[in-house]
């Protein structure tokens, strides 16, 4: 019998307070995706992976440190996964989408700190999320005042590395970033024991570009008129991924990817013919902030892509694999991630490129832009986005939002009129 | 007043149970679906994997388990499970 009670009590887990999640997950999976008809049989591995979110995992990790393994929390898809991978560590997510983790942070954060940050130290402090327990290190980034102050709390509990993340994208800030990486590699082989080959970084390269494609795959899926998977579930899977294992991610992806294709030869669409397609901008949706892809499905609309951290911008762009010296390949890593556009930097028109650009791929009829609340990096930008949207034709609805229940009525109300306007075009 | 739909979970020690008997219903066609068990039906079990059925295919999912003596915890029906307008996150 998986004891994963006993797990959890030796990670030193709040058992009362995460038996509280516990009581609201399962419903709140089952309003937003059991709901659903038609789904993908390949989406059995996600449901069976959100159904023990806490336990199938966590469990995996704990067995790998016990084989000298080292496991790496992160906080941003900035973090180079390769580094670790090649120094035979393990990267993992990191609890902070839910407004259960909210009130434990902001028992030391300020109220107008954004919920995701709040949610992450709440997950920490509160010791409710075992993949807080089981990191050795966090590695966090320059990439949002709030995550830099929030950082320094959570550095007295653990050992935490940041990485100074450039503000601007001119050709030195390309080589700011390689020389970031290279630090970070460092520290890597110091706190695993295990060096960086040119040989070991060349095969993470690989494996993490493999997993980049295999998501890739479910999202081209997504451009067909045909539309063969959810928003929701596709948001789902894209969770999930920052959590697994990068080879077995790739292989279920792959999987997916392949059923999608097929249903889209068959002609199989989870919408009727017609259907609002939507792209949604923003914030990260970490798992399990599944609220606005629900209220849009369940409006009327269908979303067909995410330009976000939990979307487009983890995977887009492959990092060179033809580089053989290790200060090739870390050139050839910043290069890559520099290629993400995050509202940290400054100008970031390539941001309102990928989101005209991804309008387009997938065949949006609209876009809703949407940040999380004291946000102030990706608020300021629905200025821009939202011009340029509509300087191109596109509809473009802007929200604010955040982890509680309480504003889903007017969300449902103003997603509802933007998908009937659509309707009516 | 609307009477809630009531469909049945079928609760495993562990998630390989889980599979087992979800890949063997898929087998003989017998309407079932992964989903973490509600936390009120769980007892002292810490798995999350539950199969949810709808009342028609309870019974044939009984005949199947008992034919193959697939391995389950317990099977119990809970009403008002999913909703997708409720709009009650985490």
């Amino acid at each position: 019998m998986s004891d994963y009670v006993k797990m959890w009590k030796d990670l030193g887990m709040d058992l009362e307070a995460h038996d509280n999640l516990c009581q609201v997950l399962p419903t709140a999976v089952g309003d937003v995706f059991l709901t659903q008809e038609n789904r993908p049989k390949a989406m059995d591995f996600w449901d069976m992976v959100i159904s023990e979110v806490h336990g199938i995992r966590p469990a995996e990790l704990i067995e790998a440190q016990k084989e000298g393994r080292k496991v790496f929390g992160t906080f941003c898809v900035y973090v180079p996964d390769e580094v670790v991978v090649a120094a035979n560590g393990i990267v993992t997510g990191l609890c902070g989408g839910s407004q259960f983790w909210v009130p434990d942070g902001e028992a030391v954060l300020p109220k107008n700190t954004c919920p995701l940050v709040k949610a992450s130290v709440g997950a920490r402090l509160g010791k409710t999320c075992p993949f807080f327990r089981i990191a050795d290190m966090y590695v966090g980034e320059t990439t949002c005042d709030g995550k830099k102050k929030a950082y320094e709390i959570l550095g007295e509990d653990v050992p935490m590395y940041v990485m100074d993340v450039p503000q601007m994208k001119c050709e030195k800030d390309i080589l700011k970033w390689k020389e970031e990486i290279k630090e970070f590699a460092a520290k890597v082989e110091e706190f695993t024991g295990n060096k960086i080959t040119p040989e070991k970084l060349a095969d993470a390269i690989k494996l993490i570009n493999e997993k980049r494609k295999a998501m890739q795959r479910v999202y081209d899926a997504r451009k067909s008129k045909c539309l063969p998977i959810s928003g929701r579930d596709a948001l789902l899977m894209t969770q999930i991924s920052f959590f697994d294992d990068p080879a077995r991610c790739a292989q279920m992806c792959n999987k997916l990817a392949d059923e999608l294709e097929q249903r889209i030869k068959d002609g199989v669409s989870v919408v009727p013919e017609g259907t609002k397609r939507i792209l949604v901008t923003g914030t990260p949706l970490a798992v399990p902030n599944w609220k606005l892809h629900n209220i849009i499905e369940t409006s009327g609309a269908a979303v067909v892509c995410e330009e976000m951290c939990t979307g487009t911008r983890y995977f887009e762009n492959l990092v060179d694999e033809s580089k053989t010296t290790l200060d090739e390949q870390y050139m050839a890593l910043s290069e890559r991630y520099m290629k993400t556009n995050c509202a940290c930097f400054t100008p970031n028109t390539g941001r309102i490129d990928d989101i005209l650009r991804l309008a387009k791929e997938y065949q949006v009829d609209g876009v809703i832009d949407c940040s999380l609340k004291f946000c102030c990096l990706y608020d300021t930008e629905k200025y821009s986005v939202s011009r340029a949207l509509k300087e191109a034709g596109i509809p473009v609805l802007s929200l604010e939002t955040d982890y509680e229940d309480s504003d889903a009525e007017q969300l449902r109300t103003r997603i509802g009129a933007f998908v009937e306007m659509l309707n009516e075009k | 007043m609307k009477s809630e739909v009531v469909r049945y979970y079928i609760l495993f020690r562990n998630y390989e149970h889980g599979m087992a008997l979800h890949e063997l219903l898929d087998a003989h066609s017998i309407e079932n679906r992964i989903a973490p068990a509600p936390r009120a039906i769980q007892g002292e079990l810490s798995c999350g994997v539950s199969l949810v059925l709808p009342e028609s295919a309870i019974d044939a999912a009984r005949a199947c388990i008992a034919e193959h003596q697939a391995e389950y915890y317990d099977i119990v029906p809970l009403a008002g499970q999913m909703v997708s307008k409720r709009d009650k996150y985490c």
